[in-house]
């Protein structure tokens, strides 16, 4: 890590089990090169991903957060990603109200034997995080300690 | 309110088949109504509506589930209705619904504001143009419309959508929309940095007693909220600006496509946060991406509780 | 005599200046539309045209506050041994509050009783308690909401003050209420105030003479035991309450707290919360049983610990200071008076045969 330091953004990843996390095990077993600046949470299916995951991710210290299920009529559990797609599509539209630019979060759909698009979203992903820096963060408890060097930082 | 004694003779009448009928009555000072439960005939005098009918009665019905509850609605509490409807949260056989045509709601916040004082108002008089408050010895003339709550400016339902008992005449004409939202497309206009700082600096003196969530006639888990879990740990008992700001995030998407801005969240919190406009921006684009309005049709589904396979409305990203 | 003073209205952010180099100075300010107590700050406007929306309760009493940091660490012979090193968090230096109401800071003397007793007292409340001091403002008009007279005291009653600001002729007659005031009121900027003390004797008794009579409460711990079982009359009561926290967390008289640990990785802190009693969770056992499962249960918890059962514990005392917060800021206008009026009045009906 140290060598990494202040080099890398912190990006978290939601990954259904069946075909993402499935994908991104088929880009390593491919040895297709990857930033690294993504940590994978794996969750059974996109249907489980409360968008509110999203914005807890955000407003604890990550940079960018992405999402990714089976693609839509390939779901594992039929019909998970459709309403998936839905709530993710909204909590999209909603992040900028927040003060979140949209592009800190994506979402999208990588099946299990599809490495190289895995590769793919994963490096066109982190360079979109790495173009926009660092999300902004909560620094303390009371808004003052956040106002104030943001201010500073203005 | 000229339909009031018909609206009272009406509960008179449904009420030996009814447990209560909720409607609103005078409170503490002149200025102010408060949610009147009516039980015995003697209750029923007491009745008054107007502009300071302010409480989405909605609310309550959750909580008085198997009995046979009567209710008196505006065109925005009737949505509130309606959507409990559509989720099955309320019997339709168990409520009586009255309806009157609103005129509106004041904002109280814009009255302490025009005012700067309303601690001691001695009266109050409405009528339908103007206000007039005697507050410390000194009478206040308002136009009534400077002072109705802002959703009022904007409805477009004033008479109850759905009711068994309708008094007075319908207003008949559906209100045209004007170009909505516009405070939200004004916030829309700050750069990033500055939404984020507003939100915090709103929300640094929320004092977390939810009465946002509890005034929501839609927060329907009551005694199980996501705010006071343990397990998940959503928010930590921390007097910590993000956790009060998560809580409004969880609020507004819990409420996605369900929400029909009565904005009692608002109305309730007793620090004046703006945080309707969370729901606002919710709404807007539920809007936009579902054609979907919430509480207007008892028989809709609300959109994220169900899909379609070809999204009409949304483009993924090409990676 | 105590010592009395003079401060010049103009003087007033000057002398909080003051007092800001060797404390904590907090003071109302406006906010949104909201009138809240802020660490002082001269760019900002000090609001004391009317009392502020949440009472001062927090400089003594945190909406949460650290007891203990913690942090596990696991012992490198063995890693299933954790090892745990805790850090008592006592809070430090000292405070001053200006522009409570007399009603507010009365509020404290109610946390007194049960923080400070002699059977146990509460380290960090005694450590805020004892370091922070109040300049507070008599009222120069009431409201409404107002009903301090009611229990026992008045808009210019100096009950757990320091320092008594009434607002006379372009400024403040600075009245020292106890030892510690005296000290407050050293400032080059404060002059002689003897001259005046006419003056603000006539304001407080002027503001007084404004309030309505008030009824007699002292029957209250009786009837309220009365209607104690008569969950009717609750539910009644009630119905329009929605279980929010508004009340309980802007009276300055209500000091429930929750104790949670809240852990991040290895470190953690243990807080004590505000909490409420309008809340299902505030008496929700482990087993799943709640002893007062309604809303009726719990308001009448409410009503009853400020008006019955405190006063049966403490010499009478009713611990409600009268500030009229939760009658002013409930959003569904639930009005304490109405209801310890109503059980005072309440006779049983007597069921025949």
């Amino acid at each position: 890590m140290p060598v990494l330091e202040g080099k890398e953004l912190r990006i978290v990843g939601f990954l259904c089990n069946w075909c993402s996390y499935g994908g991104a095990d088929t880009a390593g077993v491919g040895r297709f090169k990857q930033p690294t600046d993504l940590r994978i949470i794996k969750v059974p299916c996109s249907g489980r991903i409360d968008p509110l995951f999203v914005v807890k991710a955000l407003m604890n210290g990550a940079d960018g957060v992405l999402v990714s299920g089976c693609h839509p009529r390939d779901c594992h559990y039929a019909e998970g990603n459709f309403y998936a797609r839905r709530r993710l599509e909204i909590m999209h539209k909603f992040l900028p109200i927040l003060g979140y630019e949209p592009g800190r979060f994506e979402y999208t759909w990588v099946s299990a034997s599809e490495g190289q698009r895995w590769q793919q979203v994963v490096t066109s992903f982190t360079e979109q995080i790495h173009k926009l820096g660092p999300a902004p963060k909560i620094l303390g408890p009371e808004a003052s300690d956040t106002l104030g060097l943001m201010q500073a930082a203005l | 309110m000229k339909f009031q004694k018909e609206l009272k003779d009406s509960i008179r009448k449904a009420l030996p088949e009814l447990d209560v009928v909720i409607g609103w009555c005078g409170s503490f000072d002149p200025l102010h109504a408060t949610p009147h439960f009516i039980r015995r005939e003697e209750d029923i005098e007491k009745l008054e509506i107007g502009p300071l009918s302010v409480h989405n009665l909605a609310t309550y019905l959750p909580g008085l589930r198997g009995k046979k509850v009567g209710i008196v609605v505006k065109g925005c509490d009737s949505r509130s209705v309606i959507e409990l409807l559509q989720e099955k949260l309320i019997a339709r056989d168990d409520i009586t619904i009255f309806g009157f045509p609103c005129t509106g709601v004041v904002d109280q916040a814009k009255i302490k504001k025009a005012l700067g004082y309303v601690g001691n108002v001695e009266s109050c008089d409405m009528s339908d143009k103007s206000v007039v408050i005697v507050a410390a010895g000194k009478a206040h003339s308002l136009e009534l419309s400077d002072v109705l709550a802002d959703k009022c400016h904007s409805c477009r339902y004033p008479d109850a959508i759905i009711s068994d008992i309708f008094v007075g005449d319908k207003s008949g004409e559906a209100v045209p929309a004007p170009a909505d939202y516009e405070a939200l497309a004004t916030f829309e206009n700050l750069s990033l940095p500055d939404r984020f700082g507003f939100w915090l600096k709103e929300l640094d003196r929320c004092i977390r007693c939810y009465a946002c969530r509890s005034a929501c006639p839609l927060c329907v888990c009551r005694d199980h909220c996501a705010a006071e879990s343990r397990e998940p740990h959503w928010l930590s008992q921390e007097n910590n600006v993000r956790d009060k700001l998560m809580f409004q995030v969880i609020h507004a998407y819990h409420l996605a496509g369900r929400c029909t801005e009565c904005g009692e969240c608002q109305r309730a919190c007793p620090v004046d946060i703006p945080v309707l406009m969370l729901k606002q921006k919710m709404n807007k684009e539920i809007r936009d991406i579902f054609k979907y309005e919430a509480g207007v049709d008892p028989e809709e589904t609300p959109p994220l509780l169900s899909f379609k396979m070809e999204e009409e409305n949304i483009t993924e990203k090409d990676w | 005599m105590a010592l009395v003073k003079y401060l010049k209205s103009t003087d007033l952010k000057s002398w909080l200046a003051e007092l800001a180099q060797e404390n904590r100075v907090f003071a109302p300010r406006y906010e949104g539309e909201a009138v809240i107590f802020a660490p002082f700050d001269p760019e900002q406007e000090i609001f004391i045209k009317y009392a502020a929306t949440a009472p001062p309760k927090k400089t003594v009493f945190p909406q949460s506050e650290r007891l203990v940091d913690f942090m596990y660490s696991k012992d490198p012979e063995d890693l299933s041994r954790i090892k745990i090193e805790a850090q008592e968090v006592l809070p430090q230096g000292t405070a001053v509050v200006f522009g409570g109401r007399p009603c507010d800071v009365r509020g404290f003397t109610m946390f007194d009783r049960v923080y400070m007793a002699e059977e146990a007292t509460d380290i960090y409340y005694k450590a805020r308690r004892d370091n922070t001091s109040f300049i507070t403002l008599a009222c120069d008009a009431t409201e409404n909401t107002c009903f301090c007279h009611w229990v026992n005291s008045s808009p210019s009653d100096p009950t757990g003050s320091d320092v008594l600001a009434i607002p006379v002729e372009g400024g403040f007659l600075l009245k020292a209420v106890s030892d510690r005031g005296e000290t407050l009121l050293t400032s080059q900027l404060l002059s002689a105030g003897e001259n005046r003390v006419e003056e603000g004797e006539r304001v407080c008794k002027e503001v007084a003479d404004s309030l309505s009579q008030a009824p007699d409460l002292a029957n209250s711990p009786k009837k309220l035991l009365e209607v104690f079982d008569n969950i009717e009359f609750w539910q009644d009561v009630s119905a329009k309450c929605l279980s929010c926290g508004t009340c309980t967390y802007l009276c300055p008289t209500c000091y429930c707290f929750n104790i949670t640990d809240e852990t991040q990785g290895m470190k953690g802190s243990r807080i004590r919360s505000w909490d409420n009693c309008m809340s299902a969770l505030f008496t929700m056992e482990a087993s799943g049983h709640n002893p007062r499962p309604t809303k009726a249960h719990r308001l009448k918890n409410r009503v009853g610990h400020k008006f019955s059962y405190y006063p049966d514990l403490h010499d009478g005392v009713i611990s409600c200071c009268g500030c009229g917060r939760c009658i002013k800021s409930c959003p569904a206008g639930v009005d304490i008076r109405e209801i310890v009026l109503k059980a005072i009045a309440f006779e049983p009906t007597v069921v025949e045969g």
